[in-house]
């Protein structure tokens, strides 16, 4: 027993790191769900209105060339509008030709982006909005661009959005033209690609939009462009190498869809298998 | 007397808060400095290896609360960033702000070739992105934030010399 207190005081340091590694790896196999559940909670309770406020002052160093460049924007959007309108148009006169009804209907909420993961990656983003706006977990989030994530949490007044370039996200996808479906996958949070069968008609500029398989994102949201096709020994699938369109360096600003997902009806069931694991 | 124990602490929250709200508007070329390791190297170096490695416990810590999936992760990173640069500690060793600069740039490579390491572990991908992913993302942020924290022992150097001429 002695020899044991006598090598712990002599190596404090290296029983102390011992002890420290052995508490993370702990938390990093152990399932924390819930834990971190609790933990987030407190931290945007104490972190928030620091942040909100610092990233006020933050933004008004942008004020000037946001205003330009939006006014550029709304240029060009009022083009896209009007060819958009035709459009729409002539798909409610095919819609109802077809007797086809859409099936998910959907409000906007704007929010602003006031905290990044301050890590290596940034896997989430804490948006201004929450269940006081209607917006709770699995709401897919936006920006003019394409999809930007899903929110996983949310509190009173503010939600965490894990980010599509969090190596753990996976999400369905289909490539427009060929209405070839994958999943949108990434190990780095920088190169993302789709594995597709490796007879299917993929080319490089293809458009990637959501397929609404994976109940979250509805069909039809832009996710990227398919930049290049990586042949590989598979004699199965292929790797489609993709280039999303969010530039997610730059996110400022997010819509949430209040679309309630196909999840939400089995919330419960979802939640009393977490618990179980 | 209160401060003294304070000071480290509302360092370090502020220093958090910036990151997570100031810091990105920074970023050169989608390239932000790393306030949270530059903090956390001034403390390891001043004080050692032991309050090195809880420092560096606690923030990485801090940061895994904003993780969705991994807690933990930071955590270790960390935590064997702090106790290594405790170990270049300034009362045992006398080091030149240049090679303090190199140690920094060093445990940046440190830092995030164990986060990869982990990401690469828990999600099964291959371990060739490692190296190609320390050179393109690493380099540059670690470059970026050495050169942030060179402005700091500028700024503690240069009073002490205008005083002198005084």
């Amino acid at each position: 027993m002695h020899w044991i207190i006598r090598f712990i005081v002599y190596h404090r340091n290296l029983t102390w790191l011992a002890v420290t590694v052995c508490l993370c790896l702990m938390m990093l196999t152990s399932n924390t769900t819930r834990q971190s559940r609790i933990s987030r909670a407190l931290t945007f309770t104490v972190f928030y209105p620091f942040q909100f406020y610092v990233s006020q002052t933050a933004r008004i160093k942008n004020i000037f060339a946001e205003n330009r460049k939006l006014k550029e924007e709304i240029a060009a959007q009022s083009v896209t509008i009007s060819l958009l309108k035709e459009a729409a148009l002539e798909t409610g006169r095919l819609e109802a030709l077809l007797q086809l009804e859409n099936d998910i209907t959907y409000d906007l909420s704007v929010a602003r982006v006031v905290a990044r993961e301050p890590a290596y990656i940034s896997r989430s983003v804490v948006i201004t909005v929450g269940t006081d706006n209607d917006v709770m977990p699995f709401m897919p989030a936006i920006n003019s661009r394409g999809v930007v994530g899903k929110v996983i949490q949310s509190t009173r007044h503010m939600a965490l959005v894990q980010l599509l370039i969090d190596p753990s996200n996976r999400t369905g996808v289909l490539i427009q033209r060929t209405r070839e479906v994958g999943i949108l996958e990434t190990e780095n949070g920088d190169d993302f690609f789709i594995r597709c069968r490796t007879h299917a008609d993929v080319n490089p500029g293809d458009t990637v939009v959501t397929s609404g398989l994976g109940g979250v994102y509805p069909k039809g949201l832009t996710v990227g462009v398919i930049s290049k096709i990586r042949e590989n020994h598979d004699p199965l699938f292929k790797k489609v190498v993709v280039d999303l369109s969010v530039d997610f360096n730059r996110l400022e600003e997010v819509f949430v869809m209040r679309v309630h997902s196909q999840w939400s009806s089995f919330r419960a069931e979802i939640d009393s298998l977490e618990r179980a694991r | 007397m209160i401060m003294y124990y304070l000071k480290w602490p509302l360092l370090f929250i502020a220093c958090f808060i910036l990151q997570t709200s100031f810091i990105p508007s920074l970023a050169v070329f989608g390239v932000k400095p790393d306030l949270l390791m530059i903090i956390l190297f001034f403390f390891s170096i001043r004080y050692g290896v032991m309050p090195g490695l809880l420092m560096g416990f606690m923030l990485g810590l801090t940061q895994d609360l904003y993780t969705p999936a991994l807690l933990g992760q930071n955590a270790l990173t960390k935590t064997i960033v702090g106790a290594c640069i405790g170990l270049f500690n300034e009362k045992v060793m006398r080091t030149d702000p240049f090679v303090k600069s190199i140690i920094l740039f060093v445990m940046f490579l440190v830092n995030d070739a164990f986060f990869m390491l982990v990401l690469v572990l828990k999600n099964n991908a291959h371990f060739s992105i490692l190296a190609p992913e320390l050179i393109i993302k690493t380099v540059p942020r670690a470059l970026y934030s050495v050169l942030l924290a060179a402005l700091f022992y500028v700024w503690e150097f240069f009073p002490k010399h205008s005083g002198r001429n005084y």
